[in-house]
């Protein structure tokens, strides 16, 4: 290895943008669920539309922009399940992540 | 009354595995089926040739399937065999099929969210390469539209997706045509291209996104090098190398990757990787 390899690996750095694309890309694969005859993505504007209705069943519009007829408390409950479980791994990896150099 | 019986979709994997002068892709199919089965739970069926020395490898598949190879495609001047993906639906075994390329490394469980999601068919539409964030979509030709990704390809046996394969097989039967109408970047035949032009012929040269898997194909491209953080046949933690071109200088950068499927465009890298 010569001189200038060596101050090359000695330099090289983590690259944080890099790091964040990746976990957006990791963990947005798993923020999709299909249920209910529809395809969603667990999102807090999602949640927050499920929360603001008292309704038992509403007719939302899925990620492949078909309006489909649900069951507003059962999407409530999958998709604020999925979205805390993907969140919690996302920041851990993160933290994780943040503190490499 | 109805049938109460269901008779139970039969799912698998699907590997075209043609060996070269060069690459040893049977090897790969090998480390890829192992993984399969690991992550995915799933049965795994190889076509390959019958100049594979299949004993050699140590491995069984579930089903092997001979076909013979078609060497009339090349790239940077060499043999490749990637020509006849669109057999896959008259060969795979399984109602529910994942066509998976042998470059690609399975790192969890996360393509079994694919047959939950999708109606019939299903393949990536992005891509996102490691190391290189807001990386551009590939694209037919520069004026075109985005390339479909012949990677990872999920379909069930229907008219459509037996439409599509077909359709993939004219365009690769007459590649010259397409080759100069779609104004095709390279001249080597590329199923990810031949996969772009036959779904928009079936869907009536529109797009159908429920067709798009919902998340993005990533890439480990071929200025990035990855290695393994361990020695186990079932690792799923890398770190990533990539050489950054900054005001003429290389800045060397690296990444940590887990749990993440990827596809491998070098493959040099990807054989040290399977053979650490």
């Amino acid at each position: 290895m010569d001189t200038k390899q060596l101050i090359s690996e000695a330099k090289m750095r983590f690259n944080h943008n890099s790091a964040k694309s990746y976990l957006k890309d990791k963990y947005d694969s798993k923020l999709s669920v299909a249920t209910q005859g529809g395809l969603w993505k667990a999102t807090p504007t999602l949640i927050a539309v499920l929360s603001a209705y008292d309704e038992e069943s509403i007719v939302l519009i899925d990620e492949y922009n078909n309006p489909i007829l649900v069951n507003r408390l059962a999407l409530l409950t999958i998709i604020k399940e999925t979205y805390k479980t993907v969140m919690d791994a996302w920041a851990t990896e993160w933290a994780i992540l943040e503190k490499k150099r | 009354m109805g049938n109460l019986r269901e008779e139970k979709m039969t799912k698998g994997i699907l590997l075209f595995a043609f060996n070269t002068d060069k690459v040893d892709y049977f090897r790969m199919a090998v480390h890829t089926a192992k993984r399969a089965k690991h992550f995915l739970n799933l049965p795994v069926t190889v076509i390959t040739d019958d100049s594979t020395d299949i004993e050699k490898y140590n491995f069984t598949f579930d089903n092997v399937i001979i076909k013979p190879a078609d060497k009339s495609n090349t790239k940077d001047l060499d043999i490749w065999i990637n020509k006849g993906r669109y057999q896959a639906y008259d060969l795979t075994p399984y109602d529910e099929t994942l066509l998976i390329d042998t470059d690609y490394l399975i790192n969890s469980d996360t393509l079994l969210k694919v047959f939950d999601l999708y109606d019939d068919f299903m393949c990536h539409n992005n891509t996102s390469y490691l190391m290189i964030p807001n990386a551009e979509q590939e694209k037919l030709n520069t004026n075109s539209f985005n390339t479909l990704w012949a990677t990872v390809i999920a379909f069930k046996k229907t008219q459509k997706t037996k439409m599509i394969f077909e359709c993939m097989r004219m365009v690769q039967e007459n590649y010259e045509h397409y080759l100069n109408l779609y104004n095709l970047l390279g001249l080597s035949f590329r199923n990810d291209y031949a996969l772009t032009i036959a779904h928009r012929i079936v869907n009536g040269q529109t797009e159908d996104t429920r067709d798009y898997i919902p998340w993005n194909l990533v890439h480990i491209g071929n200025n990035t090098i990855a290695y393994n953080d361990n020695d186990s046949l079932l690792n799923t933690s890398y770190t990533i190398e990539y050489d950054h071109w900054h005001n003429g200088k290389i800045r060397k950068e690296y990444g940590i990757v887990t749990d993440t499927d990827f596809h491998m465009l070098n493959k040099t890298n990807y054989m040290e990787l399977i053979n650490e």
